[in-house]
């Protein structure tokens, strides 16, 4: 083909001007990960050793050039300080071991072993600082290094684990050893080969088969189903009754599958969810005593003339950093086969990865796994021990079936262990919610979790992966063990619970926190609660302590919207004939500026007794703000997809108009995002 | 914004001047969505690279040490980032026609013709690809095409030779005949 031709075409693709929320999103994404990296680097001790060294030999190709060289240099720097350098080359047909046993004579001196966060590109740093480090011939050490170059393999592997931060390399500075992500070691050789007190010549292990391609499932997601919460009347039930929820798993969910262009199962709609999922600037108590205050305000509603609409919203106050308690965590990780693609396991190891970096160097944390059995793979260890947990998160590997009981009988069982009264003492689950071996049912593993929701631990379920999801029990299990559930779909998404919201994911503020809202039959005729449908509670639960609710982490917000069709304009329910008619409350008595009576129990985190908040609700109660104009939109939204009766002739047009008045600062694009997701429903749904 | 300014704004964001960052980010957002775009063809995706690359670019920053020009640094970055992404969303660059096509400055049948042209580009196996976008339409010389791909001069003019062959293939009878 002509050159000039297809030079002068190939000039002329011209990339259309950058747009300009997508490069605030990514500037503001990018500056926050700078910040959190720099404070890392301030607590981290200055002054590396040369193990630790950074060189620029990044641009080093992945194949054999580099190990060639530094094979070179190896034998160089051995030659220039008189040592004797053995090397032992074993090729295999899979891969390459080139094991190195250099030898000083000071052989007195201790074995030093260094672990490094493996990556294609830090193996070959590692491999030059080594290199380096011997040609200067300062060290009485003697090192053992296990090498095998797949890089390939454990870029498959981990292909979410972007660029390995080679900071990393500086913690532990006493420690050489080193294993791979893709190598498949599992951890508890890396912690034999560890605890040698003298290294033997390395031997030759042979790696497992590099991971089948993953297969990915589809259409076996469970959802709960449940209706819309109906159209109540106040004459006949005037108490409403429910459980607060913090969970955003069905927000994921739900863009996952817009971003797909399909409308998502209306089950996995929870509208509360859709609602939650956004940060709203609710005032906050004036002291701690009172973990959190209702904030209650009433508009008109938007989607149906003469009707309004009473947002109860609540912030929870935020731990300071100086103040955070001791956290004992354990990681449960589903390493089952349906774990085996890129969205699943890879995306775990970095979720894992971001959490590890919120956490105190006093923190305790304990990996396990479970396929077809239940094993601990990292028994609790210290936070400042940084690498050991880096490296049994990189040893993971998928494949087996579950045995998702077991392993977190055995989660549950560690965490007992180094129980802290005074701490937070939390299970973390990550999985996709597939349990195939032991007790597999919503009812017994509910049962399991009820019994260990006793004993003060709290509970996380992280959510991966979409086809095979299991969201019913993951709901199930955060709903009876003092648990929240969240579904992580895209690194960003994990950013989000596990960085920006570590605080309100680790600390509870406050458990059990149910809703109650009396309306005054004298001004409001019907109610109908939007979202919170699988939170219902009875009316008499409300002061019931032994019965479960949802917990409030610190700085989380909730909003709960009821719409309501006030006094003597036409209700959805027509009067009922043969009823007796109750004598009205005169007007102008005690209650006729009240719409009703709000109430709210918790109990404080290591409390087993109710408290209890109560306010009335004026009928013309706050001011309406952006915040509240927002999440009216998100609610209108949930129930368009939901296809809910209720709302009349609102439209995604309506929902991207409010949403757009409402935007605010925005300042990590999570709002233009909702107002793309509606864009997507709207094309999806054809209208 | 010249050179040496942008050499400052390095070495501060360097130290770990988040203000200098965020400015650094800024003005190079632009080149590196443009460079993104032309490596995958389309907007969506263009725009997601690009913000992991701006995250990576806060990670690796202090492994820039001013050896190379920091846009040659940068379409290392931005490339490696496109890769790893196809990687992990198992996808294979697309230029898509029907939503945002690349704006192509010819008029008419040639316009449809360099459509089609690029279309097939980006159907090349990715090295061919990534050599002939960077040589061809970067006007990059084959051994800075090297330094960011990480191979040889040889390997860059080999890859070159073979894509032509194959959109030669493709386009050459139709030219004479259609």
């Amino acid at each position: 083909m002509d050159e000039a031709k297809l030079k002068k075409i190939l000039e002329n693709i011209e990339a259309p001007a950058p747009d300009e929320n997508a490069r605030k999103t990514a500037v503001n994404l990018a500056v926050a990960e700078f910040k959190s990296l720099e404070n890392q680097r301030k607590n981290t001790p200055q002054g590396n050793s040369i193990w630790a060294r950074l060189t620029n030999k990044t641009t080093q190709t992945r194949s054999n050039p580099m190990q060639q060289k530094s094979k070179q240099r190896l034998m160089y720097g051995g030659m220039a300080t008189a040592m004797a350098v053995i090397l032992i080359v074993g090729i295999t047909t899979q891969q390459t071991m080139v094991n190195t046993v250099g030898h000083d004579a000071m052989q007195a001196a201790k074995l030093k072993k260094i672990t490094f966060e493996t990556d294609g590109d830090a193996a070959a740093i590692a491999m030059d600082s080594l290199a380096e480090a011997t040609e200067e011939s300062s060290p009485a050490y003697v090192a053992s290094i296990q090498e095998s170059n797949e890089a390939e393999t454990t870029a498959s592997a981990a292909p979410t684990s972007m660029a390995a931060p080679v900071g990393r390399l500086t913690a532990n500075q006493a420690k050489v050893s080193r294993s791979f992500a893709g190598a498949g070691a599992d951890a508890s050789r890396m912690m034999m080969v560890e605890s040698m007190p003298y290294a033997p010549p390395p031997h030759v292990v042979p790696l497992p088969e590099p991971i089948n391609p993953y297969y990915q499932e589809e259409g076996r997601d469970k959802f709960q189903d449940f209706k819309p919460s109906p159209v109540k009347l106040v004459a006949d039930e005037p108490v409403s009754t429910f459980s607060i929820d913090v969970d955003t798993a069905s927000y994921s969910l739900v863009r996952r599958e817009l971003n797909n262009g399909i409308i998502p199962n209306p089950d996995a709609v929870r509208i509360e969810e859709l609602v939650n999922y956004f940060d709203y600037n609710y005032p906050l108590p004036e002291t701690r005593e009172q973990p959190f205050k209702p904030t209650v305000t009433v508009t008109d509603s938007p989607w149906s003339k003469d009707k309004k609409l009473v947002h109860i919203g609540i912030k929870g106050f935020d731990v300071q950093t100086d103040s955070k308690p001791h956290s004992n965590l354990v990681f449960l990780v589903d390493v089952s086969g349906s774990m085996n693609s890129p969205d699943k396991l890879p995306l775990v190891k970095s979720s894992l990865k971001m959490l590890l970096d919120t956490l105190q160097p006093n923190d305790t944390v304990a990996l396990t796994v479970y396929a077809g059995s239940a094993g601990t793979v990292l028994e609790p260890t210290k936070v400042s021990d940084k690498q050991t947990i880096l490296n049994a998160i990189d040893n993971l590997n998928a494949g087996g079936s579950t045995a998702g009981a077991a392993g977190i009988e055995e989660a549950y069982r560690l965490a007992e262990k180094h129980f802290d009264k005074e701490g937070v003492n939390r299970v973390f689950i990550a999985t996709d919610g597939d349990f195939n071996v032991g007790v597999s049912s919503d009812e017994d593993l509910k049962t399991i979790i009820e019994k260990k929701r006793e004993s003060g631990i709290f509970l996380s379920v992280l959510g991966f992966g979409l086809g095979n999801l299991n969201d019913s029990l993951m709901q199930t299990l955060a709903q009876n063990g003092n648990g929240t559930a969240a579904y992580i779909d895209t690194i960003n998404e994990a950013r989000k619970v596990l960085v920006e919201e570590a605080s309100s994911t680790l600390f509870p503020i406050a458990k059990d926190v149910k809703i109650q809202v009396e309306f005054n039959p004298e001004l409001v005729q019907e109610y109908r609660l939007i979202g919170y449908e699988t939170r219902a509670l009875n009316r008499e639960d409300f002061n019931n302590d032994k019965i479960d609710a949802g917990d409030i982490g610190a700085g989380h917000t909730v909003t709960a919207i009821y719409e309501i069709t006030p006094a003597g304009v036409k209700g959805s329910v027509d009067p009922s004939r043969y009823a007796a008619k109750k004598e009205a409350v005169k007007p102008g008595s005690e209650f006729s500026n009240e719409l009703g009576f709000l109430k709210m129990r918790y109990k404080l985190p290591h409390e087993n007794e109710s408290k209890l908040i109560s306010t009335p609700i004026p009928v013309d109660a706050g001011a309406p703000n952006a915040d509240i104009t927002w999440a009216t939109a998100v609610a209108g939204f949930g129930q368009l997809l939901k296809g809910d009766t209720h709302i009349g002739n609102f439209t995604y047009d309506d929902v991207i108009k409010m949403a757009n008045e409402a935007k605010g600062a925005d300042e990590f694009g999570q709002r233009a995002e909702f107002i793309n997701l509606v864009r997507n429903a709207k094309v999806a749904a054809g209208k | 914004m010249t050179k040496n300014e942008d050499r400052e704004l390095i070495k501060r964001a360097r130290s770990g001047d988040a203000t200098a960052f965020e400015a650094l980010a800024n003005t190079y957002y632009e080149t590196m969505f443009k460079m993104a775009y032309k490596f995958c063809g389309n907007r969506q995706d263009a725009e997601d690279i690009t913000q992991d690359s701006c995250i990576r670019l806060a990670r690796g920053l202090h492994t820039f040490k001013g050896d190379s020009a920091f846009t040659s640094w940068l379409y290392r970055l931005v490339i490696n980032t496109a890769k790893d992404w196809y990687k992990s969303n198992n996808r294979h660059p697309k230029s898509d026609e029907g939503l945002e096509t690349a704006q192509i400055s010819a008029q008419g049948d040639d316009q449809l013709y360099a459509k089609q042209v690029i279309a097939a580009v980006y159907e090349l196996p990715d090295g061919e690809r990534d050599a002939l976008l960077l040589v061809m339409s970067e006007g990059l010389s084959h051994k800075e095409a090297g330094q960011i791909l990480g191979c040889k001069e040889s390997t860059i003019s080999w890859r070159i030779h073979e894509a032509r062959k194959k959109l030669g293939a493709l386009f050459e009878k139709e030219q004479k005949y259609g």
